[in-house]
């Protein structure tokens, strides 16, 4: 059986373990995938709505020579990744202690020929960070742990299939096998692709795993209970068997199990939601769509039941008027999904209960789509709104949630530590 | 095949530019053979052949310092063109007064105004992408009925991703143009253009899709012995995905050129928007195509620009103009202006840009590029096509679009 977990250096990093097979009175598996039971079906949730309260900021760590990317946190260590030029070129990962209030910044490292470092992950044991860099020949670059404060390159892998960029490395393992799901940027003629590095020598990573992907981009994955989820763009999510079935596949010879073109399409990322009882029925999707980097962005977020492997479908969505998502983290104990929202700070969702279950005023109806979705702002499930009053301009890139904190990377002020939504 | 007219040539400008400051945000000097180009008509009866080939790809692929330029992959320098420029076949015919022709190959859509590349400045400005839309394989009929020319073609909406690199045929027919072109007066013409372009930047598609239009008119007259040429022109395009506006980019763009004894002097004045790109490791150039459909704001650019050249040496069809450009251009946030500051990228929000260089050319060289068979304007603008693009070698006729050694030819 894979084992579940997900490091995922675009949508939190170091989920919870929360996977837990003692659920359900009525198990649900497919015969698509009998390896994975879905658990049953939550019970619908009224949630009376309500102008949703500030997020409560803890302090701020100041990144103003760069533009902060992506965060990873694990214990009382944070990190995030800088991206193309400000008045320094985005080759640097800050090391940050979160154990009080204020991030501190205590250690940073230059990664050489690199401009963007988009992308970073935290290994489910600690002991390896992993940075994915882009537009300089692509790699991911290895960090040893074994000082968390102050990581160590122990490798870097970079081959033709790299090239031009790695755009995320999310990590994972499969069957108690590290690997990183690299998403490569297309170029030129040259089409988008996902590549798979088995990691379980660090020093000497190995790639397994290539394919065409996206249309035209892949932008990101999930990998957890070994499904891997891959953001296809415009050809939506495709879910993939790496080990997780129990029928063969594995991250060198996955198979295809499903598809769903989620409305507007735009895919840049998932989060495949494991709630506190057990269930296992949505996946979160984040569309990105147009926008100008630190003043606006669009795109909602989409909730697709996957309880059906071989025919997903979206069955409700969230949006913010005037911003749109980026990276998901979520707090799977308590339900709270928290998305990066670029301009839009960042939101606190109640993903409880049954979120395909809802009264007719509560939805809404996408004519590109031509369906209708329960809609989660007129269900009363934003809980949060993080930094739009700081005052800062802030443009968020990602959000992780742990240890009952949140942290957000800001591109534009550096890094926030805000307090739980609940 | 026996050609009842045609006409060659051939044009190269060596050129050194200092650029202070530039993307580096320091000052560069460079030398270039730019513009190196060969073309040719020929016609024989009612069809006809465009040939220009294009040899920057050559000459330089690290692109020429233009601050303010983009596009292609290359931003503050103008990017390489396609070796083939342009390679139509056409067929022109008349049905009592109304003068048709349909050309089909790589071109130039009915869009917006000349081609930079003929008109009186070495350098392009900045609208050059909203305001042309060129190299585009593409299907072209034109029809003039007096003083008025309407155009519409079909073409593949993705941009060449390099000189050699062949168009995207499956694309053809997925975009659009169309022109509607009024000759007042002589030497006179105005006109106004749409277009609905798909993708331009990803050539599997999938990316932003523009709605553009522009709006120009134009004054060219010569004599003997002189010429007094202006152009006002504004260009607009919006940038959108699922029918979502995300940039929309607004150019003016006014120049004027007198040339009297062969001295030419000109002036342009431009403000215009410019997308913002991630950038690679090269300061001046972007992914190509772009990592999603975000840009990193919007930048103003406004720029005045001084050219002065030289009566030109004379050998026989041989012709050698010297002339010295100086620009100035200032720089600042555009809406919205997400990440843009120019003091961070340039160290300045002012520049200036120097261009010294020698226009060589041999043979017989486009006056104007941008228009196919009945769309041709005549020189003197209300005066009836006379077949007027493919005239004889050497020879400058009114209204050929063409230019040999008469005075105050560039």
């Amino acid at each position: 059986m894979a084992a579940a977990l997900c490091a995922c250096g675009s949508d939190a990093h170091v989920a919870p373990s929360t996977d837990t097979t003692t659920v359900s009175n009525e198990p649900l598996t497919s015969a698509a995938c009998p390896g994975v039971n879905f658990g049953k079906r939550p019970a619908p949730l009224t949630v009376t709505p309500g102008k949703a309260p500030s997020m409560q900021v803890l302090g701020a760590g100041s990144e103003t020579a760069r533009y902060t990317a992506e965060v990873a946190a694990r214990g009382t260590t944070a990190y995030t990744t800088t991206w193309q030029v400000r008045s320094a070129a985005g080759n640097k990962i800050d090391v940050w202690d979160v154990s009080g209030a204020t991030p501190t910044l205590v250690d940073s490292v230059i990664v050489a020929n690199a401009i963007t470092l988009g992308d970073v992950a935290v290994s489910d044991d600690g002991k390896l960070l992993v940075v994915a860099t882009e537009r300089s020949g692509g790699s991911i670059v290895v960090f040893d742990l074994a000082d968390p404060r102050h990581p160590r390159q122990l490798s870097r892998f970079t081959n033709q299939e790299t090239d031009p960029g790695v755009h995320t490395a999310e990590i994972g393992r499969v069957n108690g096998k590290l690997y990183a799901f690299l998403s490569i940027d297309p170029s030129g003629s040259a089409h988008a692709k996902l590549v798979i590095v088995d990691l379980s020598d660090p020093a000497n990573p190995q790639q397994v795993y290539s394919k065409v992907a996206g249309n035209p981009y892949v932008h990101d994955t999930f990998l957890r209970d070994g499904l891997l989820f891959v953001a296809l763009w415009d050809d939506g999510v495709d879910i993939w068997d790496v080990g997780g079935c129990g029928t063969g596949a594995t991250p060198s010879a996955p198979r295809v199990l499903g598809n769903v073109h989620t409305v507007g399409g735009q895919v840049h990322n998932i989060w495949w939601y494991h709630d506190a009882a057990g269930g296992k029925r949505f996946a979160f999707v984040g569309q990105e769509g147009t926008g100008a980097i630190g003043s606006s962005s669009i795109g909602d977020i989409h909730v697709v039941d996957i309880s059906d492997l071989t025919a997903p479908k979206e069955v409700a969505s969230f949006n913010v008027d005037g911003a749109g998502t980026h990276n998901f983290s979520v707090d799977e104990a308590n339900g709270v999904l928290y998305a990066a929202y670029y301009n839009g700070g960042v939101r606190a969702i109640d993903v409880r209960g049954d979120l395909k279950s809802c009264p007719p005023g509560q939805t809404n109806f996408s004519g590109q789509g031509g369906i209708t979705r329960c809609d989660l702002r007129l269900m009363g499930r934003e809980i949060g709104i993080g930094l739009i009053d700081q005052n800062r301009g802030a443009y968020v890139w990602g959000v992780q949630y742990t240890s009952g904190a949140v942290y957000a990377s800001d591109m534009v002020n550096g890094i926030w530590k805000l307090k739980p939504a609940k | 095949m026996s050609a009842q007219s045609w006409s060659a040539g051939a044009q190269a400008i060596p050129l050194v530019t200092p650029a202070d400051p530039t993307a580096t945000r320091s000052i560069l000097t460079e030398g270039y053979l730019t513009q190196p180009m060969v073309m040719a008509h020929a016609g024989w009866r009612s069809l006809h052949g465009i040939v220009t080939l294009d040899f920057e790809g050559l000459t330089q692929m690290r692109g020429e310092l233009t601050t303010g330029a983009y596009g292609e992959g290359y931003v503050d320098r103008r990017h390489p063109h396609a070796y083939v420029h342009e390679l139509l076949a056409g067929v022109e015919d008349s049905l009592e007064k109304t003068h048709l022709s349909l050309y089909a190959g790589r071109g130039f859509a009915p869009f917006g105004s000349d081609d930079p590349m003929v008109r009186p400045f070495v350098k392009y400005p900045v609208n050059h992408h909203l305001a042309q839309i060129l190299e585009r394989v593409l299907v072209v009929g034109a029809a003039r009925v007096g003083p008025v020319i309407g155009e519409f073609g079909v073409f593949n909406g993705d941009e060449p991703l390099s000189p050699g690199s062949p168009p995207k045929y499956s694309r053809f027919g997925d975009s659009w143009s169309s022109r509607l072109t009024l000759l007042p007066a002589r030497y006179v013409e105005i006109a106004g253009s749409v277009a609905r372009v798909k993708s331009p930047e990803v050539p599997d598609g999938h990316g932003l899709d523009q709605n553009k239009s522009d709006v120009y008119t134009r004054y060219d007259r010569r004599t003997a012995d002189s010429r007094l040429y202006g152009l006002l022109e504004w260009a607009h395009t919006k940038e959108h995905a699922n029918g979502v506006i995300s940039t929309s980019l607004t150019s003016w763009m006014g120049e004027a050129a007198a040339c009297k004894r062969d001295i030419m002097a000109g002036l342009r004045i431009e403000g215009a928007d410019r997308p913002e790109e991630e950038r690679l490791a090269d300061p001046f150039r972007t992914p190509r195509p772009p990592s999603d459909l975000s840009n990193l704001g919007v930048s103003h650019w406004t720029s005045l620009t001084l050219a002065v050249s030289a009566p030109r040496l004379l050998l026989k069809s041989f012709s050698a103009r010297p002339f010295v450009e100086a620009a100035r251009i200032y720089a600042r946030p555009g809406d919205p202006p997400g990440l843009f500051d120019a003091n961070l990228r340039y160290g300045s929000s002012s520049m200036w840009m120097y261009s010294i260089g020698v226009r060589l050319k041999v043979g017989t060289i486009h006056d104007r590029m941008g228009r196919y068979g009945a769309a041709v304007v005549p020189e003197s603008g209300t005066q009836t096509h006379s077949n007027a693009s493919h005239q004889m070698a050497g020879m400058t006729m009114p209204g050929s679009g063409h230019s040999s050694n008469a005075a105050c030819t560039l």
